[in-house]
């Protein structure tokens, strides 16, 4: 009987090591490969009690353009990819989504938020914009002591220059690689009031 | 082998000569007493060492996701990736020591708790170091799948514990993220299947009454987060039927025993009480019934069916139970198998009649809880128990001091009606302790 336990414990403790590998190399395979987007943002410092402190990423656009009868049978918070590309200043802009994986083009997996209108107050009209969707990959990981000094710094900075994450999106997946304030990381300006 | 705990073995010991000397106790039989403990009892053991090592390995598991939650800018990323493997490694390196050297309770339990929360803490040390989004139903279902396994194979209460809360922190994780969390009838199932074994195996066991009340509270909280509310007024007779199952359950498993020795019995009374209290309020009966059926987005088009359903399942194994535990001289469990009834009754009241009958349903459970209050009374009084005694008092109390602001008395009516009642609490526990001491100076 000891036996059987010692075996079934073995596979358990096999698959526990397994999944975290497997979510090592699938991330660390989308850091390598993943086609590069810089997402403009604009950090906040929140904390999670299992992950510790992060930089909370608030981006400047999460609005698709499209048709209000393209958004007829879209329930709140239904899966959605959301089709990304570089646009004239260097920075990702949505142009697209669909309910179905895309075949060509980079896109990431989000789920829908809610129709993006705008309200007419001449004419008593609304007119849809588009859709919102939930931009997942918002939290940037660093030091307890360094995530609060570090939103200051990069707030401060988004007043005159630009904020942004390096994000790596492949097969729908995306990730962050880095988050950059007045051209420089955020942990190297952390850093640097350190000193 | 029947566990002894040493200090009573040691009085015992000291004892035997004694009745020897006094003529109570042969030579022959005294040597068979002996040889009895001696061979048929093991020194059981001590409670402290037991909780001393559960809440020790308790903190070092959450110091160690705290040292991680810390962020060391410092390592690197591979760095970090090796590292977030070497809390289930220790956690799994104690787990095979408790199995190869059949360890005793304690070790099963530190190894159970602390390997639980390794698995965690590894999963969020690589979200940590890959930064990965927000998804809280999806990383403690992963960790709630990955533990499983370690409540069977280790015997360990704490995995089991922590898978309950797991999967209860998931229910409400993925209501509010998927609106939907019917996932948790499956996951709640190995978890049942474990506490089926232990009550046949160990029924009286410590571990297995925790393990009952650990179920019992997962199973209240999770059933008013998954079920889809959109029929409202619904939760009335499910839970009605649960709480009643519950305490029923109790009188068929542990007969007669009370409190803490009787989990089932216990969730069941104090649940039905502050169920029958909250059903006093005319309010709870407003807008219920399948006229008010609820619409938007985060209702599903087959909630209704799923929480029929649901509600189904729980009158079942009321039915069953009260089958199982009816006793026609037994007025306490007519009145606890009766409580769905009622329940069920002023729900099709309240749907079928409107809000012009939400006085009357209120009423109704008013004079449930004045009978269920009195009924424990008198219970206590007749068994001299004053654990029920005192129970059917507060429920009594609660009802009378509620109502009576409810109805905006005078301060001469009030103050007579606190006075009386006070005064009936001292005398009745007065009475029934001197009753008590009396039977026990007589036995």
């Amino acid at each position: 009987m000891k036996t059987v336990y010692l075996s079934a414990l073995t596979l358990l403790i096999i698959t526990q090591l397994a999944i975290p590998y497997r979510m090592i190399r699938s991330h660390e395979r989308i850091l390598s490969e993943g086609a590069l987007f810089r997402f403009q943002t604009r950090p906040i410092d929140p904390a999670d009690p299992f992950q510790g402190r992060y930089v909370r990423l608030r981006y400047k656009s999460s609005s698709i353009k499209c048709k209000a009868e393209e958004i007829e049978g879209l329930r709140r918070k239904d899966p959605v990819y959301a089709l990304v590309i570089e646009n004239d200043a260097g920075f990702a802009e949505l142009t697209g989504w669909s309910r179905k994986k895309p075949t060509e083009g980079t896109y990431f997996k989000t789920r829908y938020r809610y129709v993006d209108t705008t309200w007419h107050k001449e004419s008593s009209t609304r007119t849809t914009n588009g859709i919102r969707v939930d931009i997942s990959f918002d939290r940037f990981y660093m030091d307890e002591a360094k995530a609060p000094r570090a939103e200051t710094l990069a707030f401060e900075s988004t007043r005159n220059s630009n904020c942004w994450a390096n994000v790596r999106i492949l097969n729908g997946n995306a990730l962050i690689e880095d988050v950059f304030a007045e051209g420089k990381s955020l942990r190297e300006l952390a850093a640097k009031k350190d000193e | 082998m029947r566990k002894v705990a040493q200090k009573n073995m040691l009085w015992l010991k000291k004892e035997l000569p004694v009745l020897e000397a006094e003529g109570l106790l042969t030579p022959a039989s005294r040597h068979d007493i002996e040889r009895y403990y001696a061979e048929k009892t093991e020194s059981g053991l001590h409670w402290a060492i037991v909780v001393f090592a559960v809440f020790g390995s308790l903190l070092i598991g959450s110091g160690i996701i705290l040292l991680f939650a810390h962020n060391w800018d410092e390592l690197t990323r591979p760095t970090r990736a090796v590292l977030s493997f070497l809390p289930v490694i220790i956690g799994a390196i104690l787990s095979i020591l408790a199995l190869v050297k059949n360890g005793g309770t304690a070790l099963r339990e530190s190894a159970g708790i602390f390997h639980s929360l390794a698995v965690g803490g590894s999963i969020a040390l690589i979200g940590q170091t890959y930064h990965l989004p927000s998804n809280a139903p999806g990383f403690m279902l992963s960790w709630a799948l990955l533990i499983l396994p370690l409540q069977f194979l280790l015997s360990s209460t704490g995995a089991f514990l922590i898978y309950l809360a797991l999967i209860c922190g998931w229910s409400g994780a993925a209501q509010y993220e998927y609106a939907q969390a019917a996932g948790f009838w499956l996951l709640l199932l190995p978890a049942l299947g474990k506490l089926w074994a232990m009550l046949k195996i160990k029924r009286n066991a410590p571990d297995t009454l925790v393990s009952f009340f650990g179920i019992m509270l997962t199973l209240l909280i999770s059933t008013g987060i998954v079920f889809e509310r959109t029929v409202p007024g619904l939760w009335i007779v499910a839970y009605s039927a649960l709480l009643s199952c519950t305490a029923l359950l109790g009188l068929r498993l542990y007969g007669d025993r009370e409190g803490w020795s009787n989990p089932p019995k216990l969730v069941g009374l104090i649940g039905i009480g502050v169920l029958a209290y909250l059903f006093t309020w005319s309010d709870m009966w407003r807008d219920i019934g399948w006229h008010n059926v609820r619409n938007g987005w985060q209702y599903k088009p087959w909630g209704s069916s799923f929480d029929i359903a649901i509600t189904l399942l729980f009158i079942g194994g009321w039915l069953t139970a009260a089958v199982k535990a009816f006793r026609r001289d037994s007025s306490e469990t007519i009145t606890l198998a009766a409580f769905p009834i009622i329940g069920i009754i002023c729900f099709f009241t309240g749907a079928l009649g409107g809000n012009e009958t939400n006085t009357l349903t209120a009423l109704f459970f008013n004079v449930f809880m004045f009978f269920y209050g009195i009924m424990y009374i008198v219970i206590g009084c007749r068994n001299t128990k004053l654990r029920q005694l005192n129970g059917g008092m507060a429920v009594l109390a609660v009802l009378l001091v509620t109502r009576f602001f409810d109805q905006d008395f005078g301060f001469l009516a009030r103050g007579s009606v606190f006075i009386l009642l006070g005064a009936c609490f001292l005398i009745v526990n007065l009475i029934t302790a001197r009753r008590k001491k009396n039977m026990e100076d007589a036995s």
